[in-house]
């Protein structure tokens, strides 16, 4: 088998209404790294999760996942989908042990009967995820990290290779967040590829490798380093960013020309420093 | 003791008895996953479209099963490109469609009155049910239940998380097609038992029950199934004493079950949430 990736060569959607979502995205994306997509809301994240795992079809274009066509991808359980908090209903009577094994499914025969394989995936995905001693809770009766958790875990018993993340850290505290990033590490360098879609800017440089902007199409793809620079995000973002600069007398007292510049939208703030505002990016930002 | 076995001896009312209980346990299983997508009152609304399909097929010397059906597929077909198609809300959609469907249905039987007992469709009557009739609604209850033991768990999926289930290789439209099919023929057998007014009751209140005393989907399939049996076989037994109406009895039956589980569920029932904050509040005290 190939080395897992994901190919995305001129892709195009629009819409059955006529709207445009995305147009040409090519990218090329490889397993080992976190890749965060980020954009404003509309700007066609969803559009181009939604063409990843073939739930949109381009108008044109081809997807390619580890060199396969998508449907052959998904057969395969290659790819996992983690969704957002809001799209899930919480009221649904399952047990996070339950959730857990809906995504052993496509490893099961035509009955779905879990077979003690697929028990021992569920026990090891909570295991993972540290919420073992949450197994035999109804999923609404758990805390916002908690809720990610059970998604995250079934992801994992799916034994997907290509994690799809909408928005992880929405409505979760910085201790979670950070615990997540941890476990997103650590799949990552077994080989994993994760992708994740946030708008949450400041959390970006602290646990993604490349970063994917995009605003209706590719603007710019590579390592954060080079990527995801001031300039970059304005012309991402537009004017929907706080934007707030500290300079000369309001920062030092003597003749340094370095600046602060802090981009937030309602997240963790994005924090630059330097003198033209914005080589060195501070790896940890701070919630207000 | 004679007196209460008097119903089994006659054929009409063992027929009855366990006719009532297939269909009852099919609509239950049904109930579980309508409630869960607040789709309970598509039930309501197949019921009532269904009713052209029958006076078109009385008028045809058709089956009248095959015309339910028909007009049943052809109604949740209508709502679902209505729905996309517009930005109406659901229940806009489905009030639209459905009483459409039943002024259709009217206008066929006023024009044709001596061809359907329309009396017989609204209200329904299992005690006067004939062989053929039953025979269809055992056939179309067999089948339903069949391919739900069968797909239970990959309906769950589909209407637990569809992407999920996309992802997962499902065939995410299909079963859902698949569901609504099964749910229109379900209507069509619990238009002979309960009629069409309260086949709605049939295809909610047994999973809505069940809902609140669970919180697993397996057990809350099974308690809903055995609650919608046995409420089925026990009106249709009572009606006998009672001389009342076998639909009326079946759901006033699974009403009253409702009510006790919303008041003595072991979790979430309200004498046990009043439970719960009395402990606190006593806990609270003391600490």
């Amino acid at each position: 088998m190939s080395k897992n990736s994901i190919q995305l060569e001129n892709i195009s959607v629009t819409y059955p209404n006529g709207h445009h979502a995305l147009t040409g995205v090519t990218a090329s994306i490889e397993a080992g790294s976190i890749c965060g997509l980020v954009g404003v809301n509309g700007a066609g994240k969803s559009t181009l999760f939604k063409a990843i795992m073939g739930f949109v079809k381009p108008s044109t274009g081809r997807v390619t996942i580890s060199g396969m066509a998508v449907k052959q991808a998904l057969k395969q359980n290659l790819v996992c989908y983690v969704p957002q908090t809001e799209e899930v209903d919480w009221n649904f009577p399952v047990l996070v042990e339950d959730v857990v094994m809906m995504g052993r499914y496509g490893h099961m025969g035509f009955l779905r009967h879990p077979s003690k394989a697929d028990h021992e995936a569920v026990t090891a995905a909570l295991e993972r995820t540290n919420m073992t001693e949450f197994r035999k809770r109804q999923i609404g009766e758990l805390s916002g990290g908690q809720k990610k958790r059970v998604f995250v875990a079934r992801a994992l018993a799916q034994g997907g290779q290509i994690i799809l993340l909408d928005e992880p850290f929405t409505g979760i505290d910085i201790k979670t967040e950070d615990a997540l990033i941890i476990l997103f590490r650590s799949l990552a360098a077994e080989g994993r590829l994760i992708l994740v879609s946030t708008h949450n800017l400041g959390s970006v440089p602290s646990f993604c490798d490349d970063v994917m902007l995009i605003n209706r199409t590719l603007l710019a793809h590579g390592p954060v380093e080079t990527v995801f620079t001031q300039e970059n995000l304005v012309k991402a973002f537009g004017g929907m960013l706080r934007h707030h600069q500290l300079v000369g007398a309001d920062l030092h007292d003597d003749e340094d020309k370095r600046s602060i510049t802090v981009l937030s939208d309602d997240e963790r703030p994005l924090v630059f420093y330097g003198e033209t505002g914005g080589q060195k990016i501070t790896k940890h930002g701070n919630k207000e | 003791m004679e007196f209460l076995l008097e119903p089994f001896t006659y054929s009409y009312m063992v027929k009855a008895i366990w006719v009532s209980a297939l269909v009852g346990a099919t609509c239950a299983f049904l109930s579980s996953y309508l409630m869960l997508k607040g789709w309970s009152l598509m039930g309501d609304a197949l019921a009532h479209a269904i009713i052209p399909g029958v006076a078109l097929a009385y008028l045809l010397g058709l089956p009248y099963a095959a015309g339910a059906f028909f007009a049943g597929i052809l109604a949740a077909l209508s709502m679902n490109i209505v729905k996309r198609k517009t930005r109406l809300r659901e229940d806009t959609v489905i009030g639209l469609v459905f009483t459409t469907f039943f002024a259709i249905g009217l206008l066929l039987v006023s024009i044709n009155p001596t061809s359907v007992n329309i009396q017989g469709i609204i209200l329904g009557n299992i005690l006067a049910i004939s062989n053929e009739d039953a025979l269809q609604v055992v056939i179309i209850s067999f089948i339903c239940l069949l391919v739900l033991v069968l797909k239970w768990r990959d309906l769950m999926a589909v209407f637990f998380d569809e992407n999920h289930a996309r992802a997962l290789g499902l065939s995410v439209q299909p079963l859902q097609i698949l569901f609504f099919t099964l749910l229109s023929a379900a209507t069509v057998a619990a238009l002979q038992t309960v009629g069409a007014c309260l086949v709605i009751a049939m295809v909610v209140t047994p999973g809505a029950t069940a809902y609140i005393l669970t919180d697993r989907f397996n057990r809350l399939i099974v308690i809903a199934v055995l609650l919608g049996s046995i409420t089925s076989a026990v009106g249709a037994y009572t009606s006998f004493f009672l001389n009342a109406n076998p639909g009326g009895l079946i759901v006033t039956l699974q009403t009253l079950l409702f009510i006790a589980a919303f008041f003595f569920a072991p979790r979430h029932g309200l004498w046990a949430k009043h439970r719960a904050t009395k402990m606190i509040l006593k806990g609270n005290s003391h600490g």
